[in-house]
């Protein structure tokens, strides 16, 4: 009845309106997801893993090692001298910041009241339209989905997909993340969502609030999943339109987001009290 | 069987490649989607069976990686695929000279149909505030790059076919 090629068209469009309805049933749902999906996971994030691993170490042995060949190259009479001393310098340096890195992240663990767990950041989303990282720790570590994941400068997102070893995280600057929050000030309570720019606004902020530019914004603790009180960032712009009910502000994070390589995950959150820093 | 699994290590490159190396270089809006050129190289030189089955899987691949609404990806490449498909019919776009053109206009549909995906998940169908800036930064850098992974690809397909006959005329003559 139909030609080989008529079935082929068919079964195309088909298949492109398929995908177009999982779409929109997952705009509408986004916490949709592939049955089989913890399997793609579970194949790339080793050698994200790897990878990730293999450029830092370039990376180090570039900042140790080769400009100080380049430095030497330069300066011959004190080559040496120089190398010597800026090799231990680099070094030193290194591993003040390292200490200072983990002490302030030990001090931060101690401050939580919370079991948590520290992981690696392996790998960041493919397209730059969504914000979410892959890192080193999954079921096997005790992560769940739904879990807060913060730094000692403040929150960084929320546990969406996990498999054995590894978990994907959602950043607070990515469109579909969401956490209550408030303004440390007066309390005024609202949203924060993630916008462009690796900034975030913070919704549902009411006309009568008396907000100001570099006030903090910390977590208020009624989603359910950030404890009460953690950073969340500072207010950097506040416009109010003539018409709605609501204000709009935007929050610069407190946590960098390009740079990020360690995190903690709060793995038993108790939301209904107040974080002691 | 065995071009699948030059595809399965050439993906899996792609993708690593993306999301540890190329996402921490600066450039305005990132790199743009590295599977762009294969499905692309899919819908021009491969024939339909091969090239639809690739597609879907690697749609549901990156659909699980990213955190992206689930089916973006998978309807991204599969239009792509379809579109690039149905054009081989009537336009030569296998000719180097159009390459940079037919991989940047696939960045620009991909990064509309995100666009277009982000304005429908937010409540009064808002477009990005960056997005201009992003779509245009991924299309200069596809018109000036994108002619380079296509032809890579290519190439290194034509070389694996290569080891492969060796392989297979050796095993030939050895009588296996």
């Amino acid at each position: 009845m139909f030609s080989k090629k008529t079935i082929l068209i068919i079964g195309m469009i088909a298949l492109v309106i398929v995908h177009l309805i999982i779409l929109s049933l997952s705009i509408r749902k986004p916490s949709l997801s592939y049955p089989s999906g913890g399997t793609s996971i579970s194949v790339i994030a080793p050698f994200q893993s790897l990878v990730t691993r293999f450029v830092r170490s370039l990376k180090q042995i570039w900042r140790r090692y080769f400009y100080l060949v380049h430095v030497a190259e330069t300066n011959e009479k004190l080559e040496k001298l120089l190398e010597d001393a800026t090799s231990r310098q680099t070094r030193c340096r290194e591993i003040e910041l390292a200490n200072l890195r983990l002490r302030n992240e030990l001090n931060f663990q101690k401050s939580m009241d919370d079991k948590v767990l520290s992981a690696e950041v392996v790998g960041k989303d493919p397209s730059p339209w969504f914000k979410s990282v892959m890192v080193d720790r999954g079921e096997v570590d005790g992560v769940r989905r739904g879990l807060p994941v913060v730094v000692p400068q403040g929150i960084v997102g929320i546990i969406t997909d996990v498999t054995f070893k590894y978990s994907k995280v959602l950043l607070i600057v990515d469109r579909n993340c969401a956490v209550a929050a408030m303004i440390q000030r007066n309390r005024a309570r609202g949203i924060i969502n993630g916008k462009s720019g690796g900034q975030c606004s913070l919704n549902y902020i009411l006309r009568k609030h008396d907000i100001i530019d570099g006030d903090t914004v910390i977590s208020s603790g009624l989603d359910g999943v950030f404890p009460k009180g953690l950073r969340i960032g500072k207010i950097s712009d506040v416009a109010i339109l003539k018409s709605g009910i609501f204000q709009e502000v935007t929050v610069d994070p407190f946590v960098d987001f390009e740079t990020l390589e360690e995190v903690i995950i709060i793995l038993n959150p108790r939301t209904n009290e107040f974080m002691i820093r | 069987m065995i071009t699948l699994v030059f595809y399965a290590f050439l993906c899996l490159g792609l993708i690593i490649l993306q999301t540890t190396i190329l996402s921490n270089i600066p450039w305005p809006g990132n790199c743009y989607d590295l599977l762009i050129p294969f499905v692309l190289y899919l819908g021009i030189y491969r024939p339909m069976g091969e090239g639809l089955f690739m597609v879907i899987t690697l749609g549901l691949v990156m659909d699980t990686i990213s955190s992206g609404p689930l089916g973006l990806y998978g309807a991204a490449y599969l239009s792509l695929f379809c579109s690039y498909k149905w054009g081989t019919r009537f336009f030569h776009v296998g000719n180097r000279l159009f390459l940079p053109v037919v991989v940047a206009s696939g960045v620009l549909l991909e990064n509309l149909l995100y666009i277009l995906t982000i304005a429908l998940s937010t409540p009064f169908y808002r477009l990005p505030e960056d997005g201009m800036g992003i779509v245009a930064g991924q299309v200069l850098l596809a018109l000036l790059t994108g002619i380079f992974p296509f032809m890579w690809i290519r190439s290194l397909h034509r070389a694996w076919d290569r080891w492969y006959y060796i392989i297979l005329e050796r095993e030939k003559q050895n009588g296996i």
